[in-house]
């Protein structure tokens, strides 16, 4: 293996030296040869110094001199780097540097910074997927430029670990049997669906909770009795992309907890409910048990009734360990041990098992059993493999194959076939894919493209990664993670008690109706920035509802308070009417009426419609659990439009007290203009002045102050017109009595035909659906999250096809995946270490 | 995630990515039993700023004994304490009469609040984070104990949280994860089990069963390690690093093993004897007792320096049967505390072990006095006062005085108006962790704490 890989890397610096050498072409990425005294210092000379030297130099930054990249000049570098790629640097009204210079002075910076932070895990802002746009549109979609010379692109070989999403659906596959997708039915959780998070936003896998038909308590009760684990693998996962391959590892203590975790679940899986529960506790008949259920259990295991038939998948760890018969003796067959090894292996990492893994792993169970008897001994031993490699990471390491001219290898076999199936599915590739790859039929652009578009044309194949781009493509899913202040949030207009839920609930619902529009896979951006339709639950027509104002509060009391007196007027009129008819007689008692809950904060909105389901926890805790039943409805005319007006992506992007202008800008310009933005410099004090009579926009005239509006002015325009929503996401047309400003304007996005000044949100995502450019930035987040890396200049040609595709296709998702996933950054590895 | 309002608030330094990873899970990496002392003496000057100096080196420690259900005042307060003062004026309440003795290392504050954390049921993370939690909601940001442990003088584990529960929950769910974290989304996991606790601490110098069990776990790490190491050949440059982390967490965790086992001689003299109430419990007080036991052994023996008990496990349940509590769960929490014989007897149980832990720890000497002199106690609730409540009142017992640093022997009556996170930042700057605030940026600050850094009235 190393030796191929020397020979790959070989090949790949003599062919690059060799374009680099070929007249006078630069292959971007590869700076070779440059150093700061043959070309950066000329570079900085040039296009720096003048404005950064000197008494007073621009910014405070004096680059004269500026020494080499090292332990002192390394932020001053970064610095320069961000500017310079960014092309914030030079400023426009200087001349702008060659194209081709300024690529290899960022790539050296890059070298160079790598080269010196390298004991410190190397410089990873280049692989950040927050700085994906740092690459040029124009150098991608544009023409290319004189003097670049392209090399055939690829992603760099790799371990992938696994998402905390596809691992608790491996343990959730091994101990719970979902239901098969009902066509009748499209949104309600079936098997291979995402496990949800449950009421209060936890990712927790639960035991036992298909057979349990009786418990004491509510909401609570019932969480605390069910066993349960929360995920183990974690995520830093703030707003974007999370799953790129460079992020994350698995660290001790989580290494020691999923041990903990994969013994419970191979208990389960051979004893089922009896690992948990007494024996009385399964049955049919709970009154036939009622002498042991006395008292107040609530909250303990042995609140719980289990129902007698089995649910749980039946695998050879039951042959193994369970109460079949003949099952119960204490010598362990070393047939049945290798069957459980085998399944549960390939359970695990989604690929058989090796003869030597699966000897290796034999004896551990042996020997365990050697120490512990069977029971304790197979289940410490099998637990082992929760820790294999491979059930944690997904490597990409092509150690199969043999490097093309441009030292690339191709994924094959169970390689290419998991990154497949890893990129729409987190369950085991199904009995089509998995037959192609044993048959040797999963090694070609054209096998990918079968498999690809047979699993896009079945919808009983579920695809929660798709659902999952969408989620991080437009962090809508975070709402109910957003702490509010009770006051503040009282004051929107919402039920300060029940807001989180309510969240949680409506990601649900954002979640179902993007997957209606993915259903007819057409015109896909432009719709989810632009549908009228709505998914929603009974709390909807509070949060898509419109805020009244004082006026309108104050009147809306008291009508309120009229109807009631009219009420009573009658209610005593009718009761002196009836003991005129009836002297001498008691009255009868009136009827209890619940006196209704008015909101006089709020104008609800209408939105009932067709009958739809959306995707909430497996089972019903009481009261308090997500019910999945909604409706597909319109959103009111004129004050919603599209995803980015609906509460579940407004409150995301706000905080605890207010709306959050700036964050919402910079999703603006990052996801749909295509943007970079530099790191906030430490010494500023990113806090807006804390004045409560003000609205967000006066506080925010802060950034106005020339230091900070060279970056706001790429946000705060963008992220201002929302303001026609409250920070709970309700529409309003006032602020502290007075009409909200909501005016806001699109700066030097790149394409003069969407700059300009715009009235509103709506106004502004009208002009923004509608544009060419933003359906390439599209395209590139998309490139993003399946190639789990970000696009080089040398990946124009596959981002250029994946436009054309969606383009040519009227929008279509699908048709935008499989340019993607048969395209070469999909298909190709390069082993040796080359940072294209 | 992070919440959004704990945003860049006291990033605090890892004294090594790996200690980290590993606290709350009984592994940790490499160093002797204990190292140098990281601890500041903290005294206020002539103007009233709050200075921290080195202090000596002699190892500290913290432990916090979190009762469920809420805690409230009336059952700590002494009669007639209505402000601040010395304690020994007054009795102390027939709940925590078994302080009496300790009066003198005791400071009962009452008056910080949490209204932010949302407390009612349980604030769960929030409680020793300081941010809003709740029932089924991940954590948004590390928790206190967590960050002390990553400061206070290094020991092999540092962290261990414990939790005593029902018998049946106890067993259903040996390990849970509602009070500590060590980051957003990263909860650290209790134990509740301890048999298997015993294993994990004294396994290199126990017999029989738990010998076996110890043995064979061994064997089985030690074969993951390998197979992991085996695995890691041959891989991208970029990847060595990443993979080479999950490689090293195997190697952590054999390595405390090992560490362990070459001061068993020192550990034998902590070791608790393993009696019929480990395998054989009657009530789940046996489980709770013997679980105190094991966390304040782990103290004892320098191999932790921060120890989190959840009594009640951070839930809204739990039982206590064997002191003749025959309610159990949630009703327990629907009950008025103060008068009702209940919660004195639920609230003595907690007092007779804080009792317990201090005797443990005053019969180890540590430089010219005790472990204790070096030992600080936080005793309170993760459900404020009361279990429904808006935490506008979150009772604290402090004892102990942790080398000096800490106000002893009195009662403090605050104003409502700090927030729990003032008293953790406390903590963190007598650590040796300067910041001003835990856990709260200057947005919610604004709202929820009328000052900033220190809580003055606690320090010595």
């Amino acid at each position: 293996m190393s030796s191929r890989i020397t020979s790959c890397a070989a090949l790949m610096i003599f062919v690059l030296n060799a374009a680099n050498l070929h007249g006078d072409t630069y292959t971007p990425g590869h700076p070779n040869g440059i150093t700061l005294e043959n070309f950066a210092r000329d570079f900085l000379n040039s296009h720096c110094v003048d404005c950064h030297s000197g008494q007073d130099p621009e910014a405070g930054l004096d680059l004269e001199g500026l020494g080499p990249i090292d332990e002192v000049t390394v932020d001053v570098w970064r610095n320069v780097w961000a500017q310079v790629t960014l092309n914030e640097m030079p400023p426009p009204e200087v001349d702008p540097p060659e194209v081709v210079a300024r690529l290899k002075f960022s790539d050296w910076i890059v070298q160079s910074l790598q080269s010196e932070l390298s004991d410190e895990g190397g410089f990873k802002d280049p692989f950040d997927p927050a700085k994906g746009n740092f690459v040029d549109h124009d150098l991608l979609f544009g023409e290319l430029p004189v003097g670049i010379r392209l090399v055939p692109t690829a992603s760099p070989a790799r371990l992938w670990r696994v998402t905390p999403q596809e691992h608790i659906t491996r343990f959730n596959e091994l101990i719970n049997r979902e239901p098969d997708f009902d066509p009748e039915k499209p949104g309600q959780r079936t098997r291979g669906d995402v496990v949800p998070t449950n009421h209060g936003g936890e990712l927790k896998l639960y035991f036992g909770t298909d057979r349990i038909i009786k418990w004491q308590g509510g909401t609570v009760a019932y969480a605390t009795a069910v066993k349960s684990v929360p995920v183990v693998l974690s995520t830093a996962r703030d707003h974007g992309f999370e799953n790129y391959p460079e992020l994350y590892t698995v660290n001790s203590a989580e290494a020691t907890q999923i041990l903990g975790v994969a013994e419970d679940l191979i208990k389960y899986m051979a004893y089922g409910p009896l690992s948990i529960a007494n024996a009385y506790q399964i049955t049919d008949e709970p009154d036939s048990i009622a002498d042991k259920m006395k008292g107040d259990l609530r909250g303990l295991p042995t609140s719980i009734v289990y129902g007698t038939q089995v649910k749980r998948p039946i695998t050879p760890i039951y042959h193994l360990l369970g109460d079949a018969e003949g099952q119960r003796q204490e010598e362990v067959s070393e047939k049945l041990i290798t069957e459980a090894v085998e399944y549960l292996f390939e359970a695990l990492t989604f690929r058989p098992p090796s003869v030597d893994e699966t000897a290796t792993y034999v004896q551990i169970v042996l020997d365990s059993v050697g120490q512990l008897g069977r029971k304790d001994g197979v289940i410490l031993g099998l637990s082992a493999i929760f820790l294999d490699r491979d059930a944690l990471f997904r490597p990409e390491l092509v150690e199969v194959g043999e490097p093309d001219a441009s030292g690339r290898v191709k994924l094959q076999d169970w390689e290419l076939g998991l990154a497949l199936n890893h990129a729409l599915s987190y369950l085991p590739p199904d009995e089509t894919l998995r037959a192609s790859i044993v048959s040797g039929e999963m090694r070609t652009r054209e096998d990918v493209e079968r498999e690809l578009t047979r699993i896009l044309g079945d919808e009983a194949i579920r695809k929660p990664r798709l659902l999952r781009f969408f989620r991080e493509f437009f962090d809508y899913d975070l709402g109910g993670y957003i702490c509010k202040d009770n006051r503040a949030l009282a004051d929107t207009g919402v039920n300060t008690g029940a807001h989180y839920r309510a969240m949680f609930d409506a990601t649900a619902s954002t979640d179902r109706l993007i997957e209606e529009v993915l259903r007819d896979d057409q015109d896909v951006l432009r719709r989810l920035l632009t549908t009228q339709q709505v998914v929603v639950s009974n709390s909807d027509k509070v949060y898509f509802g419109r805020r009244r104002n004082d006026d309108e509060e104050a009147a809306s009391i008291k009508e309120a308070n009229l109807a009631a007196k009219e009420a009573a007027e009658k209610a005593k009129a009718e009761l002196e009417a009836w003991k005129a008819a009836n002297p001498g007689k008691n009255p009868p008692k009136p009827k209890k009426t619940r006196t209704p809950t008015i909101n006089h904060k709020v104008a609800e909105a209408e939105l009932a419609g067709e009958r739809v389901y959306a995707r909430v926890s497996r089972r019903s805790f009481g009261a308090g659990s997500m019910k999945p039943e909604r409706q597909l409805g319109e959103a009111p005319e004129g004050q919603r439009l599209g995803v980015l007006t609906h509460p579940t992506w407004l409150v995301s992007h706000s905080d605890a007290m207010d709306n959050h202008a700036i964050r919402r800008g910079r999703w603006v310009r990052e996801r749909l203009l295509g943007g970079g933005i530099p790191d906030v410099p430490i010494t500023v004090d990113a806090m807006l002045p804390d004045e409560p009579g003000k609205t967000l926009r006066e506080r925010m005239r802060v950034t106005r102050d020339a230091y900070c509006w060279t970056c706001h002015k790429k946000m705060d325009p963008l992220g201002l017109p929302f303001e026609m929503y409250n920070h709970a996401g309700l529409y309003r047309e006032s602020e502290l009595g007075e009409p909200v400003d909501t005016r806001g304007e699109v700066i030097e996005s790149g394409d003069p035909a969407l700059d300009g000044e715009v009235a509103d949100a709506l106004e502004l995502i009208g002009r923004l659906a509608e544009n060419q450019r933003v359906e390439q930035v599209f395209v590139r987040h998309a490139f993003r999250f399946w190639m789990g890396r970000n696009e080089t200049i040398h990946d124009r040609d596959v981002l250029q096809n994946a436009h054309r595709a969606y383009r040519d296709s009227g929008g279509s998702m699908n048709a935008l995946l499989v340019s993607l996933l048969t395209s070469d950054a999909f298909l190709y590895r390069r082993p040796a270490d080359e940072s294209l | 995630m992070p919440a959004e309002h704990l945003k860049g608030i006291v990033v605090l330094n890892r004294r090594n990515l790996l200690r980290g990873l590993v606290s709350g899970m009984g592994a940790a990496v490499g160093s002797p039993l204990t190292t140098e002392n990281l601890l500041s003496a903290a005294t206020v000057g002539p103007k009233g700023e709050v200075k921290f100096t080195p202090a000596n080196t002699t190892p500290k420690r913290v432990i916090f004994f979190l009762q469920n259900q809420g805690f409230d005042p009336r059952t700590c307060v002494p009669e007639g304490a209505k402000r601040s003062g010395e304690l020994n004026q007054w009795k102390l309440p027939e709940p925590i009469q078994a302080l009496e003795p300790y009066k003198d290392r005791l400071h009962i504050i009452n008056g910080l609040h949490g209204t932010h954390t949302s407390p009612s049921h349980s604030a769960f993370f929030g409680a020793l984070g300081g941010y809003r939690g709740g029932d089924g909601v991940p954590p948004s940001a590390s928790t206190i104990d967590y960050e002390l442990s990553q400061i206070l003088p290094e020991t092999l584990m540092p962290h261990l949280c414990i939790g005593m529960d029902s018998i049946e929950n106890m067993r259903s769910k040996p390990t849970i994860a509602t009070l500590s974290a060590s980051g957003a989304g990263q909860p650290i996991f209790m134990h509740s089990n301890p048999n298997h606790l015993y294993q994990m601490l004294y396994g290199g110098i126990s017999s029989g069963d738990i010998r076996k069990q110890h043995e064979a776990r061994s064997s089985v790490m030690n074969r993951i390690e390998q197979l992991a190491a085996a695995k890691g050949q041959g891989l991208p440059q970029a990847d060595v690093q990443r993979y080479g982390q999950f490689v090293d967490g195997f190697r952590d965790v054999n390595g405390l093993r090992e560490r362990l086992a070459t001061v068993s001689d020192h550990l034998k003299q902590f070791a608790p004897e393993v009696d019929s109430r480990y395998t054989n419990p009657e009530y789940e007080t046996d489980w709770h007792d013997v679980l105190l036991d094991l966390g304040v052994s782990a103290l004892r023996s320098g191999i932790t320096n921060t120890l989190t008990i959840g009594s009640g496990r951070g839930e809204i349940f739990g039982a206590w049967k064997g002191i003749g509590v025959e309610q159990q769960g949630h009703n327990l929490g629907h009950m008025t505390q103060p008068g009702n014989p209940i919660w004195i007897k639920i609230r003595q149980y907690n007092s007779e072990m804080l009792v317990r832990t201090m005797k443990a720890l005053e019969s180890v000497p540590e430089g010219n006095g005790t472990m204790m002199d070096n030992t600080l106690i936080v005793y309170t609730s993760n459900n404020a006062d009361k279990q429904h409540t808006n935490g506008a009142n979150w009772p604290v017992m402090l004892l102990g005085n942790l080398d000096g640093a800490f106000k002893t022997g009195c009662f403090t009556q605050l104003d409502g108006k700090r927030p729990i996170n003032s008293l953790y930042t406390t903590l963190l700057n007598v650590a040796g962790k300067p910041c001003d605030r835990f856990n709260m940026n200057e947005k919610l600050a604004k709202k929820f704490d009328s000052g900033e850094g220190v809580l003055r009235e606690v320090l010595a």
